[in-house]
Order: C-alpha cells, then structure tokens, then sequence
C-alpha cells in the first residue's frame, strides 16, 4: 500500500517535471519567436544607413586618391600577391575571393571605382535602397577581399552594419524612395514589386531582423574584445591605458600627462575590461543599458578622438546605436499609432483568455485534482482576472477617448455655428448697404 | 530615454506563416554560429594548433564566414597593446645617394584613413614575418613542421617583395631595400622617471632577419647601423652615411 502510495507520488512528480520541461521550453519557444519575429519600425536603421553610407563613401573617396596603390596591379600588395593570399598558395585556402585581382587595366579600375562610389552615394541619400544595399554591400566585399593587409576595425564594423542593412526597409524614411514613394501615390497600393521597391514605414520583421542581428553581433565582438583582453596582463595591472595612449603611431592628441594620474590609467583598463566581458549581458536590461552605451559612447569617443580612429570610433559609436529605440525617432502619431496596435493585441489575448474562465472553473469542481494542479489552476484564474481588468481599464480608457471626441465635435459644431452665424450676419450687413445706396 | 522594448506578447504579433518563421530560424541559427565561431576558434588556436573540437564545428561555417569577413577574433588591443612595427624603405637615387622613407608617415599620408592603411600594411608585414630556415634535421625528425616553416617564410617573403616591387614601380624601377622597425613603448615608470618625447630614437630598433637557432645567429646589432645584419638585402642608410661613403 505504501509502496503503491509512493509510486503514485513518484510518478506524479515525473509528469509534473516533464510538464514543467514542456512549459520551459514553450516558453523559450515564444520568447525565440517575439525577440526574431515581433515587427519593428525602421526609422533607426534608416539613420544607420545614411550614417554608414556616408563613411563608406568617405572610405571610397580616400581610396580613390591612391586606387592603384592599394588595389592596382603593381599595388602595395599586387593583384598576384592578393590572389595568392587566399588561393592556397601558402597553404590557406579560403573564400575570400575578389574580381579585383583579376583586373589589370587602370582605366577600368577608376570606372569600377566610380560605379562604386556611385553606388554608395546611392545608399547614403536613399536611392533604391532594395537595389544599391545589397550592391553596395557586394562591392565592399569585393574591395575587403581585394585589400587584405590593409584592413583595420572599420572596415569589419561598416561591412557588418550594411551587411545587416541589406535585409532591412532601411530606405523607408529620410531617403529619396520615401520621397518617390509619396508621389507615385496610388501606383505603390496596386504593384507589390512597387511596394517592395519603395517600402514604407510601417513595423515589419525584416527590420527587427536586421536590428537583433546587429545587437547580437555586437555582443559577439564584445565579449571576444573583452575575453581577448582577459588574457593579458596590462588589462589587469592597469597599464593597457598607458601603453595605447603612449604609442605614437596611433596618438592624435598627446595623452602622456595622464601618466600623472596612474590611478586613472588603472582605473580606464580595469573598466573597459570588464565593461567589454559583461557587454553582452548587461546591455539588454533597461536598467543597464545606459550605463553600458555611455560607457561605449565614452571608450569609441576616445578612441576617436586620442587614438587617432576617428572613423572606426565614431562608427562604433553608430554601431552601439542600434540599442536604442526605434520610438525616439517616431512621430507624435506614429506613436499613437503602435500603441493603439499594441492595445488591440492584448485586448484580443485578454479577452481570449477571459472567455477560458469557465471552462477553468469546471475544472477546479473536480475532486481529483492534485495539490499542484490546483494551484496552478488557481494561478491561471488569477491571470484570467488580470486580464479581465485590463479590459476593463481598456473599456474605460476607450470611453473616455470617446467622450474627448464627443467633447471635440460638439466644440467644432458650435464653432462651425458661430462662423456661420457671422457669415449671415456679414452678408446681410452686405445687403442692406447696398439697398441703402441704391 | 533609452529603452529598447524586449517584445511583449502585447506587441503585435508576427505576421509570416510558422514555415517560414521555421526556415528564418534555421537561417538565423546558421548566421549567429557563423558569427561567432571565428573568434571562438581564434581563442582557442595556441601553438600547438586549432581545439580539435573547434575545428570540426566550424567547418560548416567557414567558406561563408570567409566570404562575409566574419572570420575574425576581434582582439584589438589584445591580449596586450604593444608596440607598432614599421618598415622603413631605401630608394637608390639615379645619383647613387640613398634617400629613406619611413611608413606610415603622418606627412606623407594624409588623411588620417589613408595613413592608418599605410600603418595597417606594416603591421601585416610584421604579422607575416617567419624566420629564416628551418634548420636542414628538422626535414627528418618532422617533416610537416619543416615544409609549414618554409610555407610560413616563403609568404612572408612574397609579402616583403610585393612592397618592394611596388615602390620600384612607383619610383622608375630604383634599387629599393627594406626593413622592419619596431617602435617601442616607454613604460610607465620609465616615463614618469624621464618623459621622453614618443619620437625619441631611443625607442626605435631594427628587426633582423636571422635564424631562430643558436648555431646559426647573426651578429649581434652594434651602434653602427652599416654593421647591422637585417634581410637579405641592404641596410638603408641615412644621407650623411651614404655622402661619407662615397
């Protein structure tokens, strides 16, 4: 009997255990699905890219002045030698390929380069945004793979935020395809490949896509920044500081006074170490996040500013951006707009809930419910009477949105009223001035 | 101000069918690995080569990451900052005198960007450098390790001729040598003792190119650079040595 007791307890445990797993992993399934799949707006991946394409342009533009020294055939690293380096003629074997090494002629090395600077300038003011990312992203691989041994963090950190733009709608606001988009008018409703074209503003996957990505890449290149670091030494004692600033190849502006002050050396290593390692896990709770990215604004902004990096600091800078909101950059009604979406979703879910409650009732008249199974019954009926009250909150909210507009139009015919009544009134003043002079 | 939402399951739901939310999940995962596997992989590389383990889950991922330039280990400033290697190139002129130019150059170079390449290329000239050999028994206790020596040495010598024949192009087919500087760091407790200009020559010194074993070293460096055993090609000298030679 007690054997039997105890088995049945044993094997309430177990199904309790696989229900708990089958719960936690449900719920790891919705949290993958609304961290990839809830829609986002793209305002701040447009900014990106104007941001992005306006270095890569730069990038380009400096290039251009020493195009055959850096990608011609009898270049700092020629057109054979570049080939070589990733053929497997010294043993590594890999895919970064470029047409460029196969081009000799300088005349279409300056008209590629033009395409090129088009191209990117295209990006930079939004012109067929669906079209010249992608290309632009193309063609800066191309080059990367074309400049092996030229290359620092800013090329890394551009390729990947246009890499990541390609997948976006990152034309829909502050470009040229917003501005064709509002003239081709009614065009757009009725063509798809128009819409896609020239997308719009609205929340979409693709963007949130785009985002997450990059905030995940960026926590890659953190904690390996961080973990590379924790195995040296001078990031410990405090002296990495003071061997950065002291080098002179990198020095824009001499900080050597600060050897000074060697508690501050100490302390600026100690802080970006850690700050590096735990990036990635401090950067996603609102409590932390600006503490984090006015750490990141502060490490970039010196090294843009001290290290001579003014490029790759200041497109780090933009990189760590994608943290923030897109909502800082929406319009009043824009605003509106997503919270009023964001309201009639739950609204839909509440009130599914709510109309679960009675069958969770019949359920709790069961005499043969556990312990456990009670309580968690009990625990989705407390849910169902949040719900319940969010509705009611919503009911009121919506009533008293609508006695504003009541409010409003009746405010509007009273106005409507009085301007009619001084029309009358005005033009039988009219009337009698010139009966009068007749 | 800053406050990116983690979605709520307020927030409005996903509006792709659950297949294709199946195949983009698939594809995300396959990015994400790509992403961060490189580093993973540059960590955990040490002398005696790649973590087996590493090295097959990587395989996969590796032509793509090669392609998108993620095969990176994102070590600036890592493990420590160290110093910056230089190369310093001497140009025969038509009347014989050497004329010598360092790179990167800030007044050679300009705008920032184009000096950073400059800086960048001597950086992956130093990365590239392998000592000359290997020595003639290593081909028979290990015969992999030696013909990786030569690979390792025969890259970093093309390396070292590409730059050499590109400054003969840019400069009318003149004799052009080579050599690599490193230009050190003062540290902290020196400095604070003397504060030295960063430019002080004191913190320059010439790498030589020599052999790594005992039996086969080059002379030890004296203070006349002339003297100095570096690459196989001539020591750049500066003008006044060349005039006093002549």
């Amino acid at each position: 009997m007690t054997r039997g007791t105890s088995g049945t307890t044993v094997a309430q445990n177990n199904s309790a255990a696989a229900g708990s797993y089958k719960e936690s992993l449900s719920k790891w399934g919705d949290a993958w699905e609304r961290f990839w799949f809830t829609p986002r707006r793209p305002h701040l991946l447009c900014v990106m890219r104007i941001a992005t394409g306006v270095m890569l342009l730069y990038c380009h533009l400096v290039l251009a002045g020493s195009l055959l020294k850096f990608i011609g055939p009898n270049g700092w690293i020629s057109n054979e030698m570049a080939q070589q380096l990733h053929d497997g003629a010294f043993g590594n074997r890999d895919w970064a390929r470029s047409y460029l090494w196969r081009i000799d002629s300088p005349g279409l090395l300056y008209a590629h380069h033009g395409f090129t600077l088009f191209v990117t300038a295209a990006m930079a003011v939004g012109l067929l945004t669906r079209i010249t990312v992608p290309l632009t992203l193309f063609l800066q691989l191309m080059y990367l793979h074309r400049l092996t041994g030229a290359l620092f963090g800013l090329d890394q950190i551009v390729t990947y935020i246009t890499m990541y733009l390609a997948v976006a709608p990152c034309g829909a606001k502050y470009s040229l395809d917003a501005i064709i988009r509002t003239r081709l008018g009614d065009r757009i409703e009725t063509s798809r490949r128009l819409a896609w074209l020239f997308p719009d503003s609205t929340a979409s996957v693709a963007a949130n896509i785009c985002t997450r990505l990059l905030q995940l890449h960026l926590c890659v290149i953190y904690l390996f920044g961080g973990l590379s670091k924790a195995r040296g030494e001078t990031w410990w004692n405090g002296l990495a500081v003071w061997y950065a600033v002291s080098n002179y190849e990198y020095q824009s502006i001499n900080m050597t006074w600060l050897s000074r002050y060697p508690a501050i050396i100490s302390a600026l290593s100690n802080v970006t170490l850690f700050w590096e390692v735990f990036y990635c896990a401090l950067v996603w709770p609102r409590v932390t996040r600006p503490v984090v990215l006015a750490i990141a604004v502060m490490v970039h902004g010196g090294i843009a500013m001290f290290l001579g990096m003014i490029t790759f600091g200041s497109m780090m800078i933009v990189a760590n951006a994608i943290f923030l909101s897109p909502d800082l950059l929406l319009r009043r009604d824009e605003l509106e707009e997503d919270e009023e979406q964001a309201a009639e979703v739950q609204l839909a879910d509440d009130e599914a809930l709510v109309a679960s409650e009675v069958e969770l009732d019949r359920q709790l008249q069961n005499p043969d419910l556990s312990a456990d199974e009670r309580d968690k019954l009990k625990q989705k009926k407390q849910r169902i009477r949040e719900a319940a009250e969010r509705i009611n909150r919503r009911y009121q909210a919506l009533k008293q949105r609508e006695a504003k507009y009541e409010a409003r139009v009746k405010k509007l015919r009273q106005r409507e009223a009085k301007i009619k009544d001084l029309v009358e009134k005005r033009r039988a003043r009219k009337g009698k001035s010139s009966d009068s002079d007749s | 101000m800053v406050h990116d939402r983690m979605p709520s399951p307020a927030a409005k739901p996903s509006i792709l069918s659950k297949r294709r939310r199946l195949i983009i999940s698939g594809l995300l995962l396959f990015h994400l690995l790509a992403v961060a596997l490189p580093p993973l992989a540059f960590q955990t590389t040490t002398v005696d080569g790649p973590s087996p383990l590493i090295d097959v889950l990587i395989r996969p991922f590796r032509g793509y990451g090669e392609f998108l330039h993620l095969n990176r280990g994102y070590a600036f400033f890592a493990p420590d900052p160290g110093p910056s290697h230089l190369f310093q190139a001497a140009l025969t002129q038509p009347d014989q005198s050497i004329s010598e130019q360092l790179y990167p150059d800030l007044k050679q170079q300009w705008p920032r960007l184009l000096y950073h390449r400059h800086f960048m290329l001597a950086e992956f000239l130093h990365a590239s450098y392998w000592p000359p050999g290997p020595p003639d028994d290593m081909f028979e206790t290990d015969r992999a390790a030696a013909e990786l020596w030569q690979q390792r040495r025969a890259r970093y010598e093309f390396i070292r001729q590409s730059l050499v024949d590109h400054l003969q192009h840019e400069n009318g087919g003149r004799h052009v040598a080579l050599r690599r500087i490193e230009h050190g760091l003062p540290s902290l407790s020196n400095y604070q003792a003397e504060p030295i200009e960063l430019s002080d020559e004191r913190l320059y010194r010439i790498l030589l190119d020599q052999p790594v074993f005992s039996d086969q070293i080059a002379p030890v460096p004296v203070e006349d650079a002339e003297q100095v055993s570096t690459e196989v090609i001539p020591v750049p000298q500066t003008d006044s040595a060349a005039e006093e030679s002549q």
